[in-house]
């Protein structure tokens, strides 16, 4: 039982951390049609940054990221306003292409500029764990699950209560009429993005925090962040936690009760029979799947 | 994106004697080439053969259907391992191992397809992804059968080795003679009922339900024909490169390349992908060998360039500059832009 | 337009074949040097840049000591090595096409790629060509089992490398444990040091707990921690490579999982895997190709040390075992060369063949199959955030700390 419970507690938190990974990824495909093949190169970026904060300045990571996330939004802001804005009108598979390239230009950026170390920030309280009966706990990772939870909600609250959330939405359901009702779609587009890099960085942070990082994982911070908006669901800002909780846990179960080599195919698995039987994703809407045509 | 004008253009120009005449001078210059450059050479220009035959295997499901697979590389990968496992395990000739693997891979295709084809957009795009990945993990945690991660290893020499290494100049030749199979497929498959019956689908699938298409028929055919030629293709890239492992054959930087390449040149077009192969792939080797440290730098930016100044691919922008008599990239920028 | 497109590939086609076909000049022969063209394809991009990027620097650091000293000449000529560089991405395909564009170069003399998988490939292409290969970054046995006579390892075999901390700790743990558990990534190379271990500790009268496997380069080693955790091992070995590596140390704090020590091939010898883990990489045993108190020497490089000191003052760091290795298979060309006293590629095979040397790197023999077997590996410990050798005991730097302090 305590096996069971010591298990399924770290699935979770394995997963609030995937869910921080993703939710920012989510956010952008599903506002703006957008499948950002760079978002890892961003979580990355942002994890550079962070270490660089506190190898530099002595900052916490948990200050540092925020200097992450701004440094992000800004970058965010200028890539789509300034090159994803010049072709959301083409066909929508050319997105794809184009943050393929920024991707590439980031990884290579990043390679020569902090060298392909692998780093990891330290922190004194670093894999400290919080004992309940025979169940650990570790601090950090409960503090990104955390954030997690608090980001999602927090998205939700400004997407529906403020002003530029609200003109995010309206872009997302019907851009032209949006337009029309004075919404500067550029700006809002690059504003989305925007806050989508910052939440890549500060995921990143966390990251760095918990795993060791360097630029050649960007790829697989990506295709994560793909897994787990599709199993959620595009289109409900809770997508993203939802299934990166649920992958975080099946993985958990799997490597516990099956073989350790075969957690990554069962997460596919998973996937697969979800998009089968509830082809929008756990807790996605119709509207968001059935507009997307190459 | 609309595809009417050229399916309209096409036809005017398919009529013609001149593509084919250009086509066989185009196959004569390859047969030319091949003595005249050495074996390395020979080995980057058939990895152009091979991709082109990638592409436009990718540009019948995902081109003309309108079906982004996104994991398309599965097919490359399960070619490839039943070529190497059969050719280890039961000492089968290349030659008949190869159209084996790309049945094997076309029916895998099929009996997938029947569920993730109800599947629309990026979800059929992740749903593929994910088989591709799934897949991965099967051939890594079956050692017996695949190697496992250790991986496999065509036989080449001794008495199991069946058929003779071809060498540089026989797998170009292989990959060449893929090539022209694919793009008289592609073809092919533009020009008959079928193919007017996938852009159907793909410009509206309920539309082309109401005229008569068998929707279901036609893309579980289309992912079944252009799983099977990624299947072949996957089969020589095995035995062309002896020793294989798992996260190569599966990896999905492979399929990004099929996608990058249809859409580039021009999606849903025949010459469109073509293109695409040729020119992306001279141009990442030509980087690659001549900028050591910043290649990727370099292709980034000119695919990021590429995109922004003709992102509906480079044929579709001419035939609408043909159309439009319009051909300043400013003005295609504009079309494009929020 | 069809017409127009179609004209423009054979165009296209043609104008670039000819402009990557130009430039192989043969050897050039300056006036009294003889230069030795090598090729080298190493990762530069990719997932293995930075393994890729020390290799080259080991490739860099012997070409500049070799041409510098010439101490031998042929038919009258002093050596001057020029290797020239390729990136493969990571790939093997592209690995291998390199070593045939090199060939298409006149280019026989190859120093391998780094892993497994990209020497694998080489390997096959370099036997097909007819070119002689060194290899500083391969070492996992199915690449020497297939009959290959043209591939030379200078490494010690992928099975030793579990196996030596196992030897050591049957020699100075006391009190000796009794139990090891071994956990392992699941790709070929791994599994092949694993079984290596388990055979050692069997051999020696270790219990050995059933192998635990994870995917290669996962973050999240949890479950099998979990699994192990109940039966209490007195020593983990993880054979493993950084990213793993330092999961397992993390999340073992994280689980409370706590043997008497830790041990990991590949990891703890990587410069960062200290400064990654902080405190919790103190007394973390590891396994080495290498270190600075290796012993042996040779007229290019002295003695280990020598090589570190040489190496920090060029590079800026400190020498790793990955640049060790690099500069050892060229070493080992070079070596061949003034032995064959010829740059031709079946001449340098035969005399790599019976070459028996020692070297800053150690033995230098290879065996039927091309590995360099006969070269035991040192074992590391991490003692206040430094990479101390302590096994083999002739070559100690310090005691081995036992237990694990926590």
């Amino acid at each position: 039982m305590d096996t069971f419970l010591q298990v399924t507690a770290y699935g979770l938190l394995q997963g609030g951390l995937l869910a921080l990974v993703a939710v920012g990824f989510s956010l952008v495909w599903g506002i703006m049609n957008i499948v950002n093949l760079s978002h890892g190169a961003f979580v990355i970026l942002g994890a550079y940054i962070a270490w660089e904060m506190q190898s530099w300045f002595g900052l916490d990571p948990f200050l540092g990221m925020f200097v992450s996330a701004a440094v992000l939004f800004c970058i965010g802001y200028v890539i789509q306003r300034y090159l994803i804005n010049l072709i959301v009108n083409g066909p929508v598979f050319i997105t794809l292409l184009l943050t393929f390239g920024i991707n590439m230009i980031f990884i290579q950026s990043m390679n020569l500029i902090f060298t392909a170390d692998f780093r990891s920030i330290q922190t004194s309280y670093g894999s400290n764990s919080l004992k309940i009966g025979a169940i650990h706990i570790p601090v950090v990772r409960l503090l990104a699950f955390l954030l997690a939870i608090l980001i999602s909600f927090a998205l939700v609250a400004f997407v529906k209560r403020t002003r530029t959330g609200l003109s995010i939405m309206a872009t997302g359901m019907d851009r032209g009429a949006a337009r029309l009702m004075g919404i500067r779609a550029r700006h809002v587009y690059a504003i989305t993005f925007a806050i989508s890099a910052a939440l890549a960085g500060m995921a990143g942070t966390m990251i760095a925090t918990i795993e060791t990082f360097d630029p050649a994982k960007a790829g697989k911070f990506t295709l994560m962040a793909f897994v787990v908006a599709v199993l959620g669901g595009l289109g409900n800002l809770y997508g993203a936690l939802v299934g990166g909780l649920l992958i975080g846990l099946v993985e958990s179960w799997a490597g516990q009760y099956l073989s350790g080599t075969w957690v990554n195919g069962i997460a596919f698995l998973v996937l697969i029979i979800v998009l089968i039987f509830r082809p929008n994703g756990l807790v996605g809407k119709a509207f968001y799947a059935a507009r997307v045509e190459l | 994106m609309t595809t009417t004008p050229e399916v309209k253009i096409s036809r005017n120009l398919l009529h013609t004697w001149i593509p084919s005449v250009v086509a066989v001078l185009a196959v004569i210059g390859a047969l030319i080439l091949k003595s005249h450059i050495p074996g390395g050479e020979l080995r980057a220009v058939a990895t152009i053969f091979m991709f082109i035959a990638l592409s436009q295997a990718w540009n019948i499901i995902g081109g003309f259907a309108g079906y982004a697979s996104f994991g398309q590389v599965v097919f490359f990968g399960m070619g490839g391992y039943f070529t190497a496992v059969v050719m280890l395990k039961y000492h089968f000739s290349f030659w008949v191992a190869m159209p084996l693997s790309g049945l094997f891979a076309a029916v895998f295709a099929m009996l997938i397809g029947l569920p993730l084809l109800k599947l629309k957009g990026h979800y059929f795009a992740i749903a593929t992804l994910g088989v591709a990945e799934g897949m991965r993990e099967v051939v890594i945690n079956l050692p017996d059968l695949t190697g496992g991660g250790a991986g496999i290893s065509v036989p080449i020499a001794g008495t199991f080795a069946k058929t003779q290494y071809l060498g540089d100049g026989g797998f170009y030749l292989l990959f060449l003679g893929l090539a022209i199979f694919s793009v008289g497929i592609g073809t092919l498959v533009s020009r008959n009922k079928f193919g007017y019956g996938l852009r159907a689908i793909h410009q509206n699938e309920d539309a082309a339900a109401a005229v008569g298409i068998n929707t279901v028929r036609s893309k579980v055919m289309a992912y079944g024909l252009s799983a099977f030629m990624t299947g072949m293709v996957g089969a020589s890239y095995v035995f062309q490169q002896v020793t294989i492992f798992p996260e190569r054959l599966f990896d999905v930087e492979i399929t990004v390349l099929m996608i990058m390449m249809v859409v580039i040149g021009g999606s849903g077009t025949v010459i469109g992908p073509l293109l695409g192969a040729l020119g992306l792939q001279f141009i990442s080797e030509y980087l690659r060998e001549h900028f050591t440290s910043g290649h990727t730098f370099i292709l980034g930016l000119i695919i990021i360039l590429a995109v922004i100044l003709i992102p509906q691919g480079l044929v579709n922008y001419i035939r609408e500059g043909r159309r439009t008599k319009q051909y300043s990239l400013l003005t295609n920028i504009r079309r494009y832009r929020l | 337009m069809k017409k127009n497109s179609r004209s423009f590939v054979a165009v296209t086609a043609a104008i670039g074949l000819v402009m990557l076909g130009v430039n192989y000049a043969p050897v050039a022969n300056a006036a009294g040097t003889l230069t030795v063209s090598i090729g080298a394809s190493v990762p530069l991009t990719g997932s293995l840049a930075k393994e890729g990027l020390l290799t080259k620097e080991g490739y860099q650091f012997c070409q500049t000591k070799v041409n510098a000293v010439s101490l031998f000449t042929i038919g009258g000529k002093s050596i001057k090595l020029d290797i020239t560089y390729q990136d493969d991405t990571s790939k093997p395909d592209l690995a291998a096409q390199n070593l045939s564009k090199f060939n298409d170069k006149g280019m026989k003399l190859i120093l391998s790629s780094y892993g497994s998988a990209n020497v694998n490939a080489q390997a096959a292409v370099v036997e097909l060509n007819k070119q002689t290969m060194v290899d500083s970054g391969g070492a996992d046995d199915n690449i020497f089992n297939k009959g290959y006579t043209r591939t030379f390892n200078v490494m010690s075999p992928a099975s030793e490398y579990a196996s030596s901390m196992v030897k050591a700790i049957n020699d100075l743990a006391r009190p000796k444990p009794v139990k090891f558990a071994f956990l392992s990534a699941d790709d070929g190379f791994s599994k092949t040091v694993t079984a290596g271990g388990i055979k050692t500790a069997k051999a020696l009268g270790f219990t050995t707990m059933d192998p635990q496997y994870f995917p290669n380069a996962t973050s999240d080693v949890s479950a099998a921690l979990n699994k192990i955790k109940a039966d209490k091992p007195d020593v983990i070995i993880g054979s493993v490579h950084f990213v793993e590596g330092v999961a397992l140390i993390k999340q073992s704090k994280e689980l409370g999982v706590q043997p008497q020590s830790f041990a990991e091939t590949v990891a703890p010898p990587i410069l960062e895997f200290a400064s990654t883990l902080g405190p919790l990489a103190e007394n973390v045993l590891g396994s080495s190709q290498w270190t600075s108190t290796t012993k042996g020497r040779d007229k290019y490089f002295g003695t280990a040390a020598n090589y570190a000191t040489e190496f920090a003052a060029a590079f800026g760091h400190e020498a790793t075992y990955h640049n060790a290795e690099a500069t050892a298979a060229c070493l080992a060309m070079v070596m061949s060369i003034e032995k064959a006293k010829s740059i031709d590629a079946d001449k340098v095979q035969a005399a790599l063949k019976s070459l028996n040397t020692m070297s800053f790197f150690g033995t230098i023999h290879f065996d039927s199959t091309g590995q360099n077997s006969s070269k035991p590996m040192s074992v590391i410990q991490i003692q206040k955030g430094k990479i101390i050798t302590v096994w083999p005991r002739i070559s100690a730097q310090a005691k081995m700390i036992w237990p694990y302090a926590k």
